[in-house]
């Protein structure tokens, strides 16, 4: 298993993964210090909420066209370069598939903690007044990490299937617009048959935009458990359908 | 290509021990209503080169997919190293095996050498290997350039190397002459026949090309519409092709008359008398023998009968050349 994983790492060599994902953080980066620069010191005190409402909305936007990028990109040389027929007698097929999803998993790990480490920066740099409270920074994680895996499985299984990337590529910018209209869905259960509205639906973080005082005051929601359990299940179940789609399909 | 650097495999034992390195009982592929490969029961002998003939889309390919696991039969069993395979052993069985099936497998951002340290890595075998089938292979002077700036043949070399790491006891090469140029091709042919002499491999190769499989093979399989229609020692193919000989007489009443009381096998063909070839010392006997009874013989002739021939009669299709 170390020793295929080794290989998946070998193949990734100047693909530009790491370049892509950084370009995408960078974008995060510069955006959020864009959103914090000039906000009044009274919203600023409350940072940590703002921050967990606007890095989620950021990602909605960006993250889909980012994971169909690294899907592509750790399976298009496959399909390319006709090496599953290859790769299948010296690997199970089945690993193959998962070890592209734990390659993928661990780009969105470094993500993630790189998104947290910009909360912690931030607030730093803006002094919040109100303190973190760590049960919502692992809110923020889950939300954000299973959102994120979801659509890299479902990118995986994509690029797998399509020898041509566009239609994969395609999958993924369509995501982000999908995912940004599920901030404004009113119904719950809207939100939960996308699998890029749950940026959204797992949000806990509620906002109140005052027309007259143009003021935004944030509220804490609890977190929702519920659509995290679906968000779970359809998890599990799509992993099964994709490994069985895959190792059906003859090379 | 040559050998200098890649020493021969320690043992044959396994083959010794073994009557077929691949054996195949009723192989069935089916995609809707139609079969791909149908009944197939291949046997490859131990130490041969066996070609896998047949015309194009007759489903070599499909075959020698099933054989590695590529592709579910719909029926049937297979054997390697008399072992048979199932999912859970077949990476197991393939370890000892190397493949290079229709086009070559490749990276191509990466280099030749980063391709071949892929394989190294997932077959475990020590990483001076990769200089060995480098030489081989020739391809050592290419090694650090990325496999998308590579000819075709290169890559097809290219693919060759990587079945040839772990010195494989068995070896599938689907059409590996495709895009090679002449030279190429006869340096692919060259190697292909001295595995067998220099590493005791066994080689199964297959070729829509009659004419590459009689230069490389010693058995042969020919396939057609997804049967195995022929197997067999190449020499006895040969054998079949071996010609006839016609004799026109004047009176054919006499000449049959005569032949039927003597019991000799003969077929009537557009006015002449066909017999099989039997040497020339039985020839001039037939002939004496006809004109002493009265059928007045006025012609005789050889028509030797090609392997292009006999692969035209068993397929009933033009055979590439």
């Amino acid at each position: 298993m170390v020793r295929e994983w080794k290989v998946e790492w070998m193949k990734t060599r100047y693909r530009g993964i790491g370049w892509i994902v950084l370009a995408f953080f960078g974008l995060i980066v510069l955006w959020s210090f864009w959103a914090l620069h000039d906000i009044p010191r009274s919203q600023a005190e409350d940072g940590f909420r703002m921050l967990f409402m606007q890095i989620p909305l950021m990602d909605t936007i960006l993250m889909p066209t980012m994971i169909a990028m690294l899907a592509s990109r750790l399976c298009d040389a496959e399909v390319k370069g006709s090496t599953l027929k290859l790769l299948c007698t010296l690997e199970k097929k089945g690993r193959l598939f998962d070890l592209k999803l734990l390659t993928g998993a661990c780009y969105l790990t470094l993500f993630t903690a790189g998104q947290v480490g910009l909360i912690l920066a931030e607030s730093a740099f803006h002094s919040f007044v109100r303190p973190l409270e760590p049960v919502q920074l692992l809110y923020f994680v889950l939300q954000i990490y299973t959102v994120s895996l979801g659509i890299l499985l479902l990118q995986v299984i994509l690029s797998f299937h399509f020898e041509n990337q566009i239609l994969p590529l395609a999958a993924g910018i369509l995501g982000s617009f999908v995912g940004l209209f599920s901030w404004y869905f009113s119904d719950g259960m809207l939100k939960k048959c996308v699998l890029w509205g749950y940026y959204s639906e797992l949000c806990f973080i509620i906002m109140d935009w005052d027309p007259e005082t143009r003021i935004v005051t944030y509220y804490d929601a609890p977190f929702d458990w519920l659509a995290f359990g679906i968000l779970l299940a359809v998890l599990a179940a799509g992993y099964g359908a994709g490994r069985w789609l895959f190792l059906k399909k003859e090379v | 290509m040559h050998f200098r650097a890649f020493p021969p495999q320690n043992s044959g034992k396994v083959e010794k021990e073994m009557k077929y390195m691949i054996e195949t009982d009723g192989l069935c592929k089916q995609y809707k209503r139609q079969y791909s490969v149908k009944n197939v029961s291949l046997k490859v002998r131990p130490g041969c080169v066996y070609g896998f003939l047949g015309p194009n889309g007759a489903g070599k390919s499909t075959t020698m997919k099933m054989l590695l696991g590529l592709v579910k039969p719909t029926q049937g069993s297979i054997r390697i190293f008399g072992k048979e395979i199932l999912e859970k052993n077949r990476i197991e069985i393939l370890k000892n095996t190397g493949s290079l099936i229709e086009a070559p497998s490749y990276y191509g951002h990466l280099n030749g050498r980063e391709n071949l340290k892929i394989v190294q890595t997932l077959k475990r075998v020590p990483e001076k290997e990769i200089d060995e089938v480098l030489d081989i292979v020739r391809l050592e002077g290419q090694q650090n350039k990325k496999v998308k700036e590579y000819s075709l043949g290169m890559k097809q070399r290219l693919g060759l190397a990587a079945a040839l790491l772990g010195r494989p006891k068995l070896l599938l090469l689907d059409e590996p002459t495709n895009g090679l140029d002449p030279a190429g091709i006869q340096e692919m042919r060259e190697l292909i026949c001295d595995l067998p002499k220099h590493y005791g491999m066994t080689v199964m190769v297959s070729s829509h090309l009659l004419s590459e499989i009689d230069q490389m093979a010693s058995d042969v399989g020919i396939i057609h519409k997804g049967k195995l229609i022929y197997q067999g020692d190449l020499q006895k193919l040969h054998e079949k092709a071996k010609g006839s000989i016609h004799i026109h007489v004047l009176d054919p009443a006499a000449a049959v008359r005569a032949l039927k009381e003597k019991g000799e096998l003969y077929e009537e063909r557009d006015g002449d008398l066909v017999f099989a070839e039997q040497g020339e010392a039985r020839t001039a006997g037939l002939v004496a023998f006809l004109a002493g009874r009265g059928a007045q013989v006025t012609r005789v002739t050889e028509q030797q009968k090609s392997l292009e021939d006999i692969f035209l009669k068993l397929t009933g299709k033009q055979v590439s050349l």
